[in-house]
């Protein structure tokens, strides 16, 4: 067997766009005079896509919905054309996609498993040779001379599951949503999934989710509009997928709280009680939120963080860690938190203010990444600290300090 | 950017294995659902151009006097030789819009579904054939030896019916109203051939431009095989079969090059 068996090489495809009022039938293209039926435009679904895939291997590619996760699989499975660059692929392709979209319910589940089969590449003989374990995996020895339309969802997707990976592919297409029917039945599924990556089939699975790509995966790709965005080990693929997301999921700024109590104001001030935007970084920090309360609460939970743009949360803190009991009565006031010193990698921060109840019950008031600040300078390391260091060499006959 | 295959004479034959099997899996599944879907099943190919020969009959021989001899024979087979080609093409037409599944499935070969059509025609028309026995025997036409053409002649029609089919199915995705367009044209092409009526009562002007429609020497073919027992002009079967072998190559070309978009469009 070729040592690889899936190779993507610069791959791009254009996709069209057309006028609004493109003609779609015969009558329309003539009476607009067989105008507007060129494309007006074009936008890249996919461009500088490069990657390959060795048998029993799994390919995991995360991105969300657009960002040309599809695209990469029609193509791969050969349907379409690419505009730019080379795809290769050795063997026989299956897919878990659609699942069940050739059925027919005026035929019997035999006749379907037959047409389905043989459709996805299998001749008769093969298919013969097979029916018994397709038909034994799904489950449905019973029923599998009804017709379809007898069949529920669970069972016809268990059909199509159990088809797709009977015709042992040397490349499987697959989309997150690879199993199908009952907890039993899916574990089922992606145990059979394992067998066939076992046995040499490279696998291209399509997920938004982050941790089946770490679970299954031995590869990430991570598509951005097209692009990749990141490729390689799966959990360090994954993370950035996922911090990414977190940032956009995180409740945005001017959501409407309940107000009890109202955040009307939060001062960052430096070492040195200036109200500033820029702390150096090891420097003491403190933070002033003033408050109205606009109704009395017997007590309330005040809460500091800071996090970066992209939703990681670097520091946390608040006032029920510090035993703080807050009784608050109808009108305005200042709680304020000094950092001793904030040892954070040169870069743009938040500070994240809320207010919530004592049982952390619901939320009065919070600003998530509305107070922007930045903490300079420090060398670029890629952590995330940068705490006061010393570099100490011993060596056999002196020590010095650096 | 296609799979590359290795051409070993092993892998071609599976490959020819399975192509034949495709087609035979997909026309079974063709005529399956029109027998499950219907009380009376594959009948229907037959009561279609059996209730039309009856009111054509009465028309063309009651009202307009038209004079053939063996006259249910001849207007059976034009019109069974005809019906294949237009329910065919009609079908053939919608055939990517209405076939979405198999179009997105990895490494389906788009390409048969018109052969897949138009060779579910050619079953109906084999299955109407001892019909047009049984009116040839009731007319006292005995069959020639001549008859053992009857499969040029069907493979003929085969090719151009398909190579016509290649180029309407690509274009029904752009005009989503080629079908019925398609339908229209054929269902008054019916009448522009000489089925009921015969190609000399057209008026001699007109019957040079009857004859550039390759159907009508191809009808004229069909009938002196079955009903006539004669010889067909070779020359005009020559030029049929030289058609064919030009359409259906180009009809493919153009079918291949616009197949790459019609996942974007459907």
């Amino acid at each position: 067997m070729s040592p690889i068996a899936v190779s993507v090489q610069n791959l791009g495809k254009r996709f069209h766009r057309f006028h609004s009022n493109r003609p779609r039938t015969i009558m329309e293209a003539a009476l607009s005079g067989w105008r507007r039926l060129k494309p007006t435009d074009y936008f890249w679904a996919l461009r500088n896509v490069s990657f390959t895939v060795a048998p029993g291997q799994m390919l995991g590619v995360l991105g969300h919905n657009g960002a040309g996760k599809s695209t990469l699989l029609q193509l791969l499975g050969g349907v379409g054309r690419a505009d730019e660059g080379s795809i290769q692929i050795n063997g026989r392709i299956g897919a878990l996609l659609d699942l069940g979209a050739s059925f027919h319910a005026d035929l019997t589940g035999r006749e379907n498993v037959f047409v389905s089969a043989i459709a996805a590449g299998l001749t008769r003989r093969e298919v013969q040779r097979r029916f018994g374990a397709i038909v034994e995996f799904a489950e449905l020895e019973p029923f599998i001379d009804s017709p379809l339309r007898t069949y529920s969802t669970g069972m016809q997707m268990r059909l199509a599951f159990s088809i797709a990976v009977h015709t042992a592919p040397d490349v499987l297409l697959v989309d997150e949503h690879l199993s199908v029917g009952d907890i039993a039945f899916q574990t089922k599924c992606l145990d059979r999934i394992m067998d066939l990556k076992a046995n040499g089939c490279a696998i291209v699975l399509i997920s938004q989710s982050a941790e089946q790509i770490c679970e299954l995966c031995d590869q990430g790709l991570w598509l951005n509009q097209g692009q990749i965005a990141a490729l390689g080990e799966p959990h360090a693929v994954a993370d950035a997928y996922a911090r990414r997301m977190a940032a956009k999921s995180l409740p945005q700024p001017n959501q409407t709280y309940s107000r009890e109590i109202e955040i009307t104001g939060v001062e960052i001030l430096d070492a040195n009680h200036n109200p500033t935007r820029y702390i150096s970084s090891g420097e003491g920090v403190t933070f002033v939120i003033t408050y109205e309360v606009h109704q009395p609460l017997t007590d309330a939970i005040f809460s500091v963080s800071i996090s970066h743009e992209d939703g990681q949360i670097y520091f946390n803190t608040h006032t029920a860690i510090a035993g703080l009991s807050l009784p608050l009565e109808i009108g305005t006031g200042q709680i304020i938190l000094k950092l001793g010193r904030l040892d954070l990698v040169s870069n743009q921060y938040f500070a994240n203010i809320g207010v919530f109840a004592r049982d952390w019950s619901h939320t009065y008031d919070y600003h998530w990444h509305q107070h922007a600040f930045e903490v300079g300078w420090t060398p670029a390391t890629g952590g995330i600290l940068h705490p006061p260091q010393q570099w100490e060499i011993r060596q056999k006959s002196s020590s010095i300090s650096v | 950017m296609v799979p590359k295959t290795q051409m070993l004479p092993k892998f071609k034959r599976r490959q020819f294995v399975y192509y034949s099997d495709l087609i035979a899996v997909l026309v079974s599944r063709e005529l399956k659902l029109l027998y499950k879907r219907s009380l009376l099943g594959i009948a229907w190919t037959l009561i279609n151009p059996l209730l039309q020969l009856a009111v054509f009959s009465f028309v063309f021989r009651g009202v307009l006097q038209v004079s053939i001899p063996h006259y249910a024979s001849y207007a059976f087979s034009g019109l069974l030789i005809w019906s294949w080609t237009q329910t065919s093409l009609v079908q053939a037409t919608g055939l990517i819009t209405n076939n979405r599944a198999l179009i997105r499935q990895p490494g389906f070969p788009i390409a048969i579904l018109p052969i897949v059509t138009v060779t579910t025609g050619l079953i109906h028309l084999l299955l109407a054939l001892p019909v047009l026995l049984i009116f040839l025997a009731w007319e006292g036409v005995p069959l020639q030896p001549v008859v053992l053409l009857l499969p040029v002649l069907l493979a003929i029609q085969f090719g151009l019916t398909v190579s016509l089919a290649y180029p309407l199915a690509a274009m029904n995705v752009t005009f989503r109203d080629t079908q019925h367009t398609v339908a229209v044209i054929l269902q008054l092409m019916a009448y522009l051939l000489p089925i009921f009526y015969a190609l000399e009562q057209v008026p001699e002007s007109f019957r040079s431009i009857y004859t550039l429609n390759p159907m009508v020497p191809l009808l004229d073919a069909y009938r002196k095989i079955l009903v006539y027992g004669a010889m067909p002009a070779w020359e005009g079967i020559l030029l049929l079969g030289a058609l064919a072998a030009v359409l259906l190559p180009l009809g493919y070309r153009i079918f291949k090059r616009q197949s790459d978009r019609f996942v974007e469009e459907l």
